[in-house]
């Protein structure tokens, strides 16, 4: 029986992440896919295996289900924090949605009691579609960006949301050039009855506040341009051979080759390989299933990288295991005989 | 120059013409025979229905293929079907502004052609008679009505004329129409007794054409 059957080493497109590793230039990496395919392993993984030949490397779950915490077993929080055992991983776990609370709490404590103008204009700022998550990344990348990290890897939240998040830099700009040219327009006209000042009855500046946010979208389309440049930008998907997240990948890679994102690389897990004189029924028929899915995979992406891990017997968690499931990545696993 | 009596005739069967074809009518059809002329709109039509042909294809295609099968071909499929799609749509846009654009011009065209000639005509020919009514043979307020509002006393006016034209094409059509109808349906009489009995279907001609003349 051919159980055997993994490498395809005659293939251009070697089956590891190595390109990922030789790729100097690259500072942002996404690692993305369906629920439960083990993007955090996965994300782990690539970060322990690049933290052997960068100078640092930062990782940041956007999930709000956060693994990191738990694939490592130590806490992470919203501050980077270096990786037990490591010199130059670190960590972080942000949330999308929790950011923005803080950040209207910090903005006027006394919105409430002002009512009126005010809270209309924080009201019609944020209620720009998705400007709450791309406000919390900006200042996340803000942060990064002063950090100083050679590479930085995301590990997204399940497909939908990902996609959701690498839209908004293009959708808020949009939207942000709309409100700052209505504030051109109507600004002289709001200042006419605010006074010279331009302030706000609760204290706040209108001009102020234009500035932030044509600061905030300055930022952002930065970043954009960043995420559209192959060189410093790629988006590593995540799957497992079966016919959802086969499809959710394919749906996955055209919507990021609309944004103009690179992607190259595919991550296929929890293959099984069971040993041919295997009698387990449900590992074999399950094994054939796979097969049948590997070679579409290979059919269809022939000019991606992808790599092929198998299912392991044990829970990859903690350093050394995740250490050896990394090193899988790099070099393909050939089951054993 | 033929003479303003028969400008002014030609312009009210136009203009009839016109009113009873229906404006959309006449601009499908000359859009059509514009879309028939060697020019760049046309070649983007038939590219469009080459395009429109060729994704029905594909699209059937994706039909007829298992998703959880053939997964490679179905997503090589899905993503031509995509992509021509977003083509489809882009070209339907353009199309339909060009037409859009056709659709104006036709209209500004053909409305000055018709009635805009039709308005301007008296407004420059107003003093100028017709021709000239027998002397003595109407009363005063009668050649002060013909002559409304500016030709001199005892002559037709351009837009009495005009009326009298309009009146005319108006009666003609709708015996034409009448004629026409009466017609058809004692044609369609003749057809009907070999399917069903003569006698029954008997009244039912005279009745129509009844109808018919009721209508002029």
């Amino acid at each position: 029986m051919s159980a055997a059957v993994v490498s395809a080493d005659d293939d251009i497109f070697e089956p590891t992440l190595q390109s990922i590793l030789d790729q100097k230039t690259l500072r942002w990496i996404f690692v993305g896919g369906k629920g439960g395919v083990g993007k955090t392993t996965t994300s782990c993984s690539l970060a322990i295996q690049l933290a052997k030949v960068r100078r640092s490397v930062l990782l940041i779950s956007t999930d709000p289900a956060h693994n990191l915490s738990d694939a490592f077993s130590q806490k992470f929080g919203k501050e980077a924090r270096l990786v037990d055992g490591f010199t130059n991983l670190s960590a972080m776990e942000i949330d999308p949605n929790g950011s923005i609370q803080d950040l209207l709490a910090g903005q006027g404590e006394d919105t409430d009691a002002m009512g009126g103008m005010g809270g209309m204009m924080q009201d019609l700022a944020f209620a720009i579609p998705g400007i709450d998550e791309a406000m919390s990344f900006a200042e996340v990348l803000k942060q990064v960006k002063s950090l100083s990290y050679e590479v930085i890897i995301f590990d997204t939240a399940p497909t939908g949301h990902t996609l959701r998040f690498l839209q908004f830099p293009s959708v808020l700009e949009k939207a942000l050039a709309k409100v700052s040219q209505l504030s051109n327009q109507y600004g002289p006209l709001l200042n006419g009855f605010l006074g010279s000042q331009g302030q706000l009855p609760n204290g706040q500046n209108l001009n102020e506040m234009m500035e932030k946010l044509e600061g905030l979208r300055q930022t952002i389309s930065e970043v954009n341009a960043q995420f559209k440049d192959e060189n410093l930008t790629t988006f590593v998907c995540v799957c497992i051979a079966e016919f959802l997240s086969l499809y959710e990948t394919e749906r996955m890679i055209q919507e990021l080759g609309g944004y103009g994102i690179d992607t190259h690389c595919i991550v296929v897990n929890q293959l099984l390989f069971p040993r041919p004189e295997s009698n387990c029924d449900q590992c074999n028929a399950r094994r054939k299933m796979q097969k049948k899915y590997l070679d579409q995979i290979e059919e269809l992406y022939d000019e991606f990288n992808v790599v092929r891990m198998p299912l392991l017997t044990e829970e990859v968690r903690g350093k050394e295991r995740l250490e050896k499931f990394s090193d899988m990545l790099i070099h393909p696993y050939t089951p054993p005989e | 120059m033929p003479s303003l009596l028969l400008v002014v005739l030609l312009v009210e069967v136009a203009v009839h013409l016109v009113n009873t074809i229906g404006a959309t009518a006449i601009n499908d059809m000359l859009w059509n025979i514009y879309l028939a002329l060697p020019t760049e709109v046309s070649k983007q039509a038939t590219e469009k229905n080459r395009l429109q042909k060729e994704y029905l294809a594909i699209r059937r295609d994706l039909n007829a293929t298992s998703s959880q099968d053939q997964f490679a071909k179905w997503a090589k499929l899905r993503r031509q079907h995509d992509k021509q799609l977003e083509q489809l749509e882009k070209m339907k846009a353009s199309h339909d502004a060009s037409k859009a654009k056709f659709d104006r011009t036709a209209g500004v065209i053909r409305w000055s052609a018709t009635s805009g000639v039709k308005f301007i005509l008296p407004w420059i020919y107003g003093k100028e008679p017709m021709f000239w009514l027998p002397n003595g043979w109407f009363p005063y307020y009668v050649e002060w009505i013909l002559s409304f509002p500016r030709a001199p006393l005892g002559s037709i006016s351009i837009v009495s004329w005009q009326t009298a034209c309009a009146a005319a094409v108006l009666l003609f059509s709708d015996s034409i129409k009448a004629i026409l109808a009466s017609v058809l349906g004692t044609k369609s009489a003749q057809k009907q007794p070999a399917t069903s009995t003569t006698r029954e279907k008997g009244p039912t001609p005279a009745s129509s054409t009844a109808n018919g003349k009721k209508d002029s």
